[in-house]
């Protein structure tokens, strides 16, 4: 979480008109991507046409948060000074249930007791007044 | 229709690797490029065709043709750079291969360098296009690579001590090279207890950074039996991409480069059976598991066991990385590969040559999990 001391210096989202429905849903707690008006295909990375059809209607839902980890690492090597403090960190490519994947951090757990494969749900970190982060927890009664 | 040995590697050369103080990716590209004239005894007015992959330093980037044609003092009839990391030397290669058979250029000259050890570099920085991946802490080419590693580890056993049978391989080869770099063996106990950068990844899985260049000089098949060396024949080409990071159920398992090594022996005639010696692209150990899966020497989630006992090693069933790779020889994005490969194949390679070496399979793969290529060369 941030801390009010100091201001946040890790990477944050540079919000344009393109992903701005993404960072204003996850600021409300919930997780949105696009999905084709045009063939359902739900999307991600944000993108201004599907890649499956090529239609640029595509109306911003709400996902249900819920997935399995698909893949997963830990940095102990410290690539941006601001995530010294967090060094040895996890990172996790998440298979969200709607489709989509996305790079992602499982938080609340050491990082040895995650595996490829365990469900998982977002949860979401206000790390400034503007930015929540979606990160994922391990699911409860799993 | 096919390219199958119309075109041969006539001319390898390479500067000087590892640290080279006060050296520029120019300096080492044109190092490089006179080695290899020297090599094929060909003037550089002969050289019509000028193909080049910028440097992460080359401060001209994508201009870099430009700039190394203008320092070489050469008017191409056919020149262009490309920026596809490791995938590029051989997407080059088979670009001239191609140029020349369509009559665009008779001698074209492929040519990296990079002062990436001293002059800085790229490949520590977050991927994504509209957000960035560092938002949450997902950086370098180290990153991309372990996530491929943790999943076919979690998929099919493959373990951490599987990854150093690969970087034990390298690391004996370059021991063989008086070129390499990094010369003093390793063990696989020396493997399992360096330290943790990316994990699943040690250190001694990961690539060198080498200041460096590198120059391949292709023309027609016919051509290159006029000159100085023994010709290496283009005998097989494939390449395959995936631009899909996210979007590919696959990325991390990169099945392109079963499509690029399935190009290749079609085009050559030959299958996996009929490889003597593999360059394969190592930018991380588990790079090399992963070729030699889709290159069909073992079946998908095999590749673990299948290099158990020193199997890759020089004197193993498929020597591969015969220089050393990108783990210990220097890291030239792949393009040591194709000169490695093209000696073997002209013999004279010393203490590491493999004997009778007459079919070898070079691999590259670019911007970690994207860009795919292979080459079947073979001795003339």
């Amino acid at each position: 979480m941030a801390d009010a001391a100091e201001p946040y210096a890790k990477p944050l989202p540079t919000i344009t008109d393109e992903n701005r429905p993404f960072w204003e849903a996850t600021r409300r707690g919930e997780l949105r991507m696009q999905t084709c008006g045009a063939c359902g295909h739900v999307r991600y990375p944000i993108a201004p046409v599907c890649p499956k059809c090529l239609s640029d209607e595509a109306e911003w839902t709400r996902l249900s948060g819920r997935g399995t980890v698909f893949s997963y690492v830990v940095f102990h090597q410290v690539y941006h000074p601001a995530f010294k403090n967090d060094a040895p960190y996890n990172v996790a490519m998440v298979q969200l249930e709607e489709g989509p994947r996305l790079f992602s951090n499982i938080v609340g757990v050491a990082n040895a007791d995650v595996s490829v494969g365990d469900p998982v749900e977002a949860v979401f970190d206000a790390v400034t007044d503007e930015v929540a982060i979606p990160r994922f927890r391990l699911a409860r009664g799993r | 229709m096919s390219l199958r040995n119309k075109t041969a590697i006539a001319g390898v050369g390479a500067s000087r690797q590892g640290t080279i103080p006060g050296s520029t990716s120019l300096s080492l590209a044109i190092e490089a490029f006179k080695d290899a004239l020297d090599d094929c005894g060909l003037e550089k007015g002969e050289i019509d065709g000028l193909l080049t992959m910028p440097g992460t330093t080359s401060p001209e980037g994508s201009l870099n043709y430009l700039r190394l044609g203008e320092a070489l003092g050469i008017d191409p009839r056919y020149t262009g750079s490309m920026t596809m990391g490791g995938g590029t030397a051989g997407a080059l290669v088979q670009m001239a291969a191609m140029a020349i058979d369509a009559g665009m250029a008779t001698t074209v000259a492929c040519v990296f360098g990079d002062a990436a050890k001293s002059g800085g570099y790229r490949f520590n920085r977050a991927a994504g296009w509209t957000d960035s991946w560092g938002i949450w802490g997902m950086f370098a080419a180290a990153g991309n690579s372990a996530v491929s590693a943790s999943r076919h580890m979690a998929l099919y056993g493959t373990e951490s001590r599987h990854l150093a049978e690969v970087a034990v391989a390298c690391r004996r080869h370059a021991s063989l090279n008086p070129n390499a770099v990094m010369r003093t063996p390793i063990t696989i106990e020396e493997h399992q207890s360096s330290r943790f950068i990316v994990e699943p990844f040690r250190l001694l899985d990961c690539c060198l950074i080498s200041d460096g260049g590198v120059c391949i000089i292709v023309t027609s098949a016919e051509r290159a039996r006029d000159l100085r060396q023994k010709p290496v024949l283009i005998a097989g080409m494939g390449q395959g991409y995936t631009t899909q990071n996210l979007g590919n159920e696959d990325w991390w398992y990169v099945p392109h480069q079963k499509s690029a090594c399935e190009a290749a022996y079609a085009m050559a005639g030959v299958g996996p059976e009929d490889v003597d010696v593999a360059q394969l692209y190592d930018n991380f150990s588990m790079s090399v598991l992963l070729w030699l899966e889709h290159a069909g020497f073992c079946g998908r989630g095999e590749a673990g066991p299948f290099v158990e006992g020193g199997r890759i090693q020089i004197d193993g069933d498929l020597p591969v990385n015969t220089a050393g790779g990108n783990l210990s020889e220097s890291y030239m994005e792949g393009w040591l590969h194709i000169v490695e490969g093209t000696r073997q194949l002209r013999g004279g390679c010393g203490e590491r040559q493999v004997a009778g070496a007459e079919t070898c399979l070079v691999t590259g793969r670019g911007m970690t999990l994207n860009c795919s290529n292979a080459m079947i060369l073979q001795a003339s």
